[in-house]
């Protein structure tokens, strides 16, 4: 199954894709400086400011605004990318070369928000509200990593999960339809536990019991669940608008640390579902690298033979991970529906998907998930915001962006990680 | 002659043909207990059920009834209406009326068959591409704007337009093959955010100045000039939407038989979908074979979405195969039950679209949502990708057909 890839792979290419790499973000910087940067016009300057929106639990400690020249911020902003060009040139950086293209996408932007924002210029917003975007990329990330790690429990056992998607979608209704009646996010995060973990149960019965290809029953269940919930959506939800009044779950501010500036609403004044994140990703980290559990988990999913010779049962495992795995999209579905409110059919827009090439781009690792998850969420947010700025770039182009960078670190990664050797591979004891 | 016992003993014995005509049979009952769980009216008879000796009675009836009316007018809807047919032989009148749900049917199938050839090609090369909606998206965009911005005579414009179909779809389909070939990025992550991208690409097109229609702040295209569309079979009077589509995706269905069967590409496809290691070690370049595959499946997929636009609505805007009509995704539910194969394809077309079409119909008369029948054809498929389930449902003895074995590589690769 590796072949067409490995072939790929050995052929050496005339230009080495880490220089190709190297160059392409030498060339980003560089238009940064000279397109961006030099010539906006008569010394124009952009104002950052870090007071959050929501100040409903109190604001933090006030933090000044701070006026940058725009000119000399560019040539900054563009230099760092050129840097990171030149450490991808000159240390022949192979492995890191895509993560160096992400912390790229993410200068880039901010140098675009920067000109954007530029006074005097075409912008309406005269001000970059640093804190805002912090608040709204944690949102984004959170609900990344829930997939995530949902894709790090399964494919540690050897099963693909490609359902997130739908799992995120079922978790979201019925996490919205709970809380709607009962006006309790507690009640929904166990409505969509249970669904998830349902789902699970669904692509584990048929790839494990039934042998089945496991993206392609992955892709058929979220086929199937995407039109469950459209169905749902006209059939019980249109008539009944009180069971999707769109709540969205307040905020848990933790006393004292909310106070410190960015860092505090970012962090500290959260829904319990952040809060929750947190928790998981460490008890997954924890669980699966520290624990006798882990260990037999990560066995089935590189050699399941050699783990049943051992006694371990291959299938329970696979099981146990899938349905928990599972669950946790399921509960990352009830967290979008804590922050995004109403549920409208297509609502979660590929994010499950994205989740899940953020696993690939973390190396089945939960700490790696995490910083790609930051990553994507930060990069999407960032191009979602520009849209309030008068930018030159059409809604429609920027709203492209998260697919694009995930399209693009894909195509950097592979070869360079190394998925767990039964992942994808139906077991069976002949 | 087979005589019962002779037919029993096929029915046993799991064709595949049994296999999917029973994994039809349970995908009805999937949809019927989703229709019997969330209909208040059924609930409501249930809820009463034990306060009279007559109320259990009365619920099962109030049950079959809705159900019934359910799956009778996706029948209607999407085949033929007894009454009316037989007003119409007899009286020789409303022959458009009787022919209507067999013409939407054809019609809807059309592009289906197309885009679910092009899913199987891949799928027959060991590959999967989720993308073909977005490849279809990209070629209904191609066409639209080669036949509302260009102006030739009609001999021409109208190949023309098909043929920037396939183009675009082509686009479409070289960005997975080309990334997969050449920095091994995987074709499912790769065409699942294309699509995404393709429906935002469409929006970018249709807000901007030479494809949006005149005078309008809606994604709405022009709409195609009458030479550069898909006339209608029995002619534009007739009322019936069935349209020379047919006749596309009859030669896309004899091509991808010449294709898959007859030519040394598709030998290669097939000796690769079936054994990656064996292909390479007899001398096929992997390299070239997973892209033409691309390329192939990225055209007919962009061929398909042209065809759509041509035959029926000959303007685009935001809801172009979005959501529920996204044909590229009942593609990859159509090949699977056509074990991609071109023949089985166009059996499973014409049943997923009379699905569709009369989902629509069952929407009208009951209420119930047309999306009950994506949820449907998904169990379908999902009865028929796990063969051997279905042969423990129905007790039956062997197991011929082989189950659907689609390798598709995992993340590494």
């Amino acid at each position: 199954m590796t072949a067409l890839a490995s072939t790929a792979a050995r052929v050496r290419q005339p230009l080495g894709r880490t220089q190709a790499i190297g160059w392409f973000i030498v060339v980003v910087g560089l238009f940064t400086v000279f397109g961006m940067g030099v010539g906006t016009g008569t010394a124009p300057s952009s104002t950052l400011t870090f007071t959050p929106v929501d100040v409903s639990h109190g604001a933090p400690w006030h933090l000044g605004n701070l006026t940058l020249p725009t000119e000399w911020t560019l040539v900054l902003l563009g230099a760092v990318i050129v840097a990171l060009g030149a450490e991808v040139l000159v240390r022949r950086l192979a492995k890191g070369a895509m993560v160096r293209v992400g912390l790229m996408a993410i200068v880039f932007l901010v140098a675009v928000l920067v000109w954007a924002s530029r006074q005097p210029g075409p912008s309406q917003v005269p001000f970059i509200n640093v804190t805002a975007i912090l608040v709204g990329s944690a949102a984004i990330t959170m609900i990344l990593i829930y997939g995530s790690l949902s894709g790090i429990l399964c494919e540690r056992a050897g099963v693909v999960n490609i359902a997130i998607e739908g799992q995120f979608l079922g978790g979201y209704l019925v996490g919205e339809m709970i809380d709607s009646a009962t006006n309790n996010w507690l009640l929904a995060t166990v409505g969509g536990l249970v669904i998830g973990a349902l789902m699970g149960w669904l692509l584990a019965f048929l790839a494990i019991r039934y042998l089945s290809d496991q993206i392609i029953v992955g892709v058929v269940i979220v086929t199937m669940f995407t039109g469950l919930a459209s169905y749902f959506n006209s059939w019980v939800l249109t008539p009944y608008p009180n069971l999707n009044n769109g709540n969205i779950a307040s905020n848990l501010a933790i006393p004292g640390l909310m106070k410190i500036p960015i860092v505090g609403p970012t962090f500290f004044d959260e829904t319990g579902f952040f809060y929750l994140m947190l928790v998981l990703v460490g008890l997954v980290s924890f669980a699966l690298f520290r624990t006798r559990w882990g260990l037999r988990v990560r066995a089935v999913g590189e050699h399941p033979q050699a783990a049943a010779s051992v006694g371990i049962g291959v299938e329970r495992t696979r099981y146990v991970n899938v349905i928990l795995g599972g669950a946790v999209a399921g509960v990352g579905g009830v967290a979008f529906a804590a922050i995004q409110g109403q549920f409208t059919p297509s609502i979660t827009s590929g994010f499950g998907y994205i989740a899940l090439a953020a696993m690939i781009f973390g190396r089945w690792r939960p700490s790696g998930a995490v910083a790609a998850c930051t990553l994507f969420g930060v990069s999407a947010y960032l191009a979602y915001n520009l849209q309030s700025y008068q930018v030159p770039i059409s809604t429609e182009i920027l709203l492209m962006f998260p697919y694009l960078i995930t399209i693009a670190v894909s195509a950097g990664l592979v070869g360079r990680v190394r998925p767990p050797a039964a992942d994808g591979i139906p077991y069976s004891r002949e | 002659m087979p005589g019962l016992r002779g037919l029993w003993d096929r029915y046993r014995s799991a064709s595949p043909v049994t296999i999917a005509l029973l994994a039809l049979v349970l995908g009805l009952v999937v949809g019927a207990v989703i229709i019997v769980a969330t209909t208040p009216a059924i609930l409501n008879a249930w809820r009463g059920a034990f306060h009279s000796w007559g109320a259990p009675g009365h619920a099962l009836k109030v049950t079959f009834d809705n159900v019934g009316a359910a799956y009778r007018s996706i029948f209607t809807g999407s085949i033929v209406d007894p009454p009316q047919f037989w007003h119409s032989v007899t009286t020789g009148k409303g022959w458009t009326a009787s022919l209507t749900p067999l013409s939407e049917t054809l019609t809807y199938a059309i592009p289906l068959v197309i885009a679910s050839i092009a899913v199987g090609i891949t799928f027959q090369t060991g590959l999967f591409n989720i993308g073909a909606n977005g490849q279809a998206i990209l070629g209904g965009v191609a066409g639209v704007a080669v036949a509302t911005l260009v102006h030739l005579p009609m001999a021409l414009h109208l190949p023309l337009t098909l043929l920037a179909g396939i183009a675009g779809g082509v686009v479409g389909g070289a960005i997975p093959g080309l990334l997969k070939a050449y920095t091994g990025a995987h074709e499912v992550i790769v065409t699942l955010m294309f699509n995404y991208v393709a429906s935002y690409f469409m929006l970018f097109c249709l807000l901007s100045t030479p494809l949006q229609l005149p005078d309008q702040t809606n994604a709405i295209s022009r709409t195609m000039p009458g030479g550069t569309q898909l006339a209608p079979l029995f002619g534009t009077a007739s009322g019936l939407r069935v349209n020379y589509g047919i006749v596309v995706a009859l030669a896309v269905t004899l091509f991808a038989i010449w294709l898959l069967d007859r030519s040394s590409i598709g030998f290669e496809f097939r000796v690769t979908g079936a054994n990656p290691h064996a292909a390479r070690a007899s001398g096929i370049n992997a390299r070239r074979t997973l892209v033409t595959s691309f390329l192939i499946s990225g055209g007919l997929a962009g061929l398909a979405g042209v065809t759509w636009v041509a035959g029926t609505t000959h303007y685009i805007d935001q809801n172009f195969l979005q959501g529920s009509a996204g044909i590229g995704f009942t593609a990859i539910t159509v090949s699977l039950l056509g074990r991609n194969r071109p023949i089985g394809i166009v059996w499973g077309s014409l049943l997923f679209a009379a699905l569709e079409v009369g989902g629509s119909n069952m929407q009208a008369n009951t209420g119930i949502p047309y999306d009950l029948a994506t949820v449907i054809q998904s169990a379908i498929v999902i009865f028929v990708a796990t063969p051997v389930l279905v042969k423990e449902i129905f007790r039956l003895r062997a197991l011929r057909a082989e189950s659907v074995k689609v390798a598709t590589a995992g993340w590494g690769s």
